[in-house]
């Protein structure tokens, strides 16, 4: 018997996210005398292989083909069923994406599977799984509870550290075969995706604009005081529907989800939808010049003020320190 | 197209909720259309006006319910089907997707487009369920849809960019509410929506959940935070002082 987590490759790595699942799940394993295993698939998948041992996988799956070198759901969701059914594990873990969440429910229904999405914690019980979500806008926590066998459970970037525990795995490699005839969408092409700067959804750090940022002059501070931090660039909602900044950097119950150890909030509102994103990062900082705005009930620190004349000086005493 | 929306009654999330002994009190009790789904019924409207074509809508859940299908068919849909399912029921999104998949399975069905997730929720299960239990291509999470004769295009929000895919009816959509601003139903639509054909049935469930909400509890409180005002130059230092000597993340 074993736990099988998913291994997400994203921009030619391992997801962060995907080893903090194979960290807890090889806790959760350990403690139930089961087996850890992974899965990788990508067009070259055991390419990846090293790094998974190094977290603990006692057996690696992989699955190669030209297919993943883009996500499309009905190949991936296939990958996956086959590999499940060979495992045939108690729980499947997966680290939430957009990835993830565009195949988890079909997988559920292909292989007659209970699902939970996008839990902050999970534990195995004697029928299954029993899980913390994050529920209305992350106002709330459900305790929610699966029976069966496999249950599927996503899990929200930065609920557990990764911590490495290298074993020598098993490698098995599985064909993959696909009914070409079958419906499906065809991909014609991807805008605008981005290449080298820091992934928002693993950053350490996030600088996030809102409606107060409104013009060249504030996006060009906010692309300052990330670059003085080596952070990735987030944004709420508004900012994104005219246009100022990239759909992918929106944070919030539509968007991201992200926990930074510091989540700097400039001319963010703080709506609930926005938090729902951004409320369990470590220190959060709001730059805002209306002291009742809600924002500040999350802040560690608030800065009530104009930010296009505190972002400044604040850049230039982080450059300093920095040194 | 023919297009179809499942369309959820939601708590407003605005509203005052909290929780007393591990249930969910609604102080109003006010319920309304799951913002996702108005989102899906306004991308099924302007295809409709721009191409022709006819919009079904479909909910699962108690008779409150239908007050939230009179709002989705007074922003212009044309008939609606209300599977009631009692308050007590406790379903999860898998034996909603199998009702759901039953309707169709029943009426038929051309494009089929949901809410990318639930707002009370946040799960997203539904539509790649009722996808897969239809046998049908789908598209997730979309941020934008158009018709080319008989092919939709659909742009999703993926990762780290955008995803431009074509596909053609019988097909399931799920619609992210980045797509458009649902509109606001006019007087005259209200009217109208009170004439529309609404057939309510009692569904069949099938069969108990395997997934179940335990409880609710509220979110470990924050620790109270430290406002600095004052001299703009000065809070910045404080603030880059205090990231470095206390909080010790830069
Ligand atoms: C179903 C649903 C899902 C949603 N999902 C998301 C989501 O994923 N992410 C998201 O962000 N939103 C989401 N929203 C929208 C959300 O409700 C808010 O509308 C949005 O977050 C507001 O963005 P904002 O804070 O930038 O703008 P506003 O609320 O307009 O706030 C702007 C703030 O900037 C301050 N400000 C203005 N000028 C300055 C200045 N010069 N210096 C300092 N401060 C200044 C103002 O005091 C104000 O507090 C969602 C809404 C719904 C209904
Ligand atoms: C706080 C809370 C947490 C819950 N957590 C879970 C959970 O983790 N897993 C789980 O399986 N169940 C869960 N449930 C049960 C949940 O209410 C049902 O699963 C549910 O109604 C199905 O929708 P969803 O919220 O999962 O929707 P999602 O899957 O998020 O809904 C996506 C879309 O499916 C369509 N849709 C969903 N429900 C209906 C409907 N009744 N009628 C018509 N169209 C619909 C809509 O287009 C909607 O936008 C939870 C319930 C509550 C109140």
């Amino acid at each position: 018997m074993s736990i099988l987590t998913y291994i997400g490759i994203q921009g030619g790595s391992v997801r962060r996210a995907s080893l903090e699942v194979l960290s807890q799940c090889r806790k959760l394993a350990a403690a139930q005398g089961l087996a850890v295993e992974a899965v990788l698939i990508h067009p070259q998948a055991s390419d990846f292989v090293a790094q998974v041992q190094r977290y603990g996988a006692q057996k690696v799956y992989t699955v190669e083909d030209p297919i993943f070198e883009q996500h499309l759901n009905a190949p991936l969701v296939g990958a996956l069923a086959a590999v499940i059914e060979q495992a045939q594990p108690r729980v499947v873990a997966l680290a939430s994406s957009e990835a993830v969440k565009d195949v988890l429910g079909a997988l559920a229904a292909r292989l007659d599977a209970p699902a939970l999405a996008d839990v902050s914690s999970f534990e195995l019980t004697e029928a299954g799984v029993r899980a913390r979500r994050p529920v209305l806008a992350a106002k709330f926590i459900a305790r929610v509870e699966a029976e069966g066998q496999p249950v599927l459970v996503s899990v929200r970037a930065g609920a557990y550290d990764a911590e490495e525990a290298p074993a020598q795995a098993e490698i098995e490699a599985l064909p993959f075969s696909f009914d070409e005839a079958k419906p499906r969408p065809t991909l014609r092409e991807v805008i605008g995706a981005s290449g080298g700067a820091v992934d928002l959804s693993e950053a350490r750090y996030v600088v996030a604009a809102g409606r107060g940022v409104r013009d060249e002059e504030g996006k060009k501070l906010i692309d300052e005081l990330a670059e003085v931090l080596g952070a990735a660039i987030g944004s709420s909602r508004a900012v994104v529907d005219v246009g100022l900044f990239p759909a992918t950097s929106q944070v919030g119950q539509t968007g991201k989800v992200v926990s930074p150890d510091l989540y700097i909030a400039v001319g963010i509102s703080g709506a609930i939808q926005h938090a729902a994103g951004m409320s369990n990062s470590r220190v959060i900082v709001a730059i805002n010049k209306d002291a009742d705005a809600p924002i500040f009930n999350y802040a560690t620190y608030g800065l009530v003020g104009d930010l296009y004349v505190i972002l400044p000086p604040l850049i230039e005493a982080l450059r300093e320190a920095k040194g | 197209m023919k297009f179809s929306v499942c369309i959820k009654q939601v708590p407003d999330v605005a509203a005052p909720i909290q929780v007393r002994g591990g249930e969910l009190v609604h102080d109003t009790g006010r319920l309304v259309l799951n913002a996702y789904d108005a989102s899906a019924v306004e991308a099924a409207l302007v295809l409709t006006e721009a191409h022709g074509g006819e919009i079904d809508l479909v909910l699962a859940g108690p008779q409150a319910g239908q007050e939230t299908l009179r709002k989705a068919l007074a922003m212009g849909a044309d008939r609606a089907t209300h599977l009631i399912v009692s308050e007590e029921a406790d379903l999860d999104a898998a034996t909603y997707a199998v009702l759901l998949a039953r309707h169709f399975d029943e009426t038929g069905h051309e494009v089929i487009l949901c809410g990318k997730q639930a707002q009370d929720t946040d799960a997203g299960l539904t539509g790649a369920m009722l996808a897969e239990k239809l046998g049908l291509p789908y598209v997730t999470n979309a941020v934008r849809l158009e018709q080319e004769g008989d092919t939709l295009v659909v742009t999703r929000q993926g990762d780290t960019g955008q995803e431009v895919l074509a596909l053609t009816p019988p097909c399931l959509v799920t619609c992210s509410n980045d797509m458009n601003d649902p509109r606001i139903p006019t007087l005259k639509g209200i009217m109208q929506a009170k004439r529309k054909p609404l057939d309510a049935r009692e569904a069949d469930l099938p069969g108990a959940p395997r997934t179940r909400v335990l409880g609710y509890e509220n979110l470990p409180e924050r620790e109270p935070g430290r406002v600095l005002d004052g001299d703009p130059a000065d809070i910045a230092r404080q603030l880059a002082n205090l990231l470095h000597s206390e909080a010790k993340v830069v």
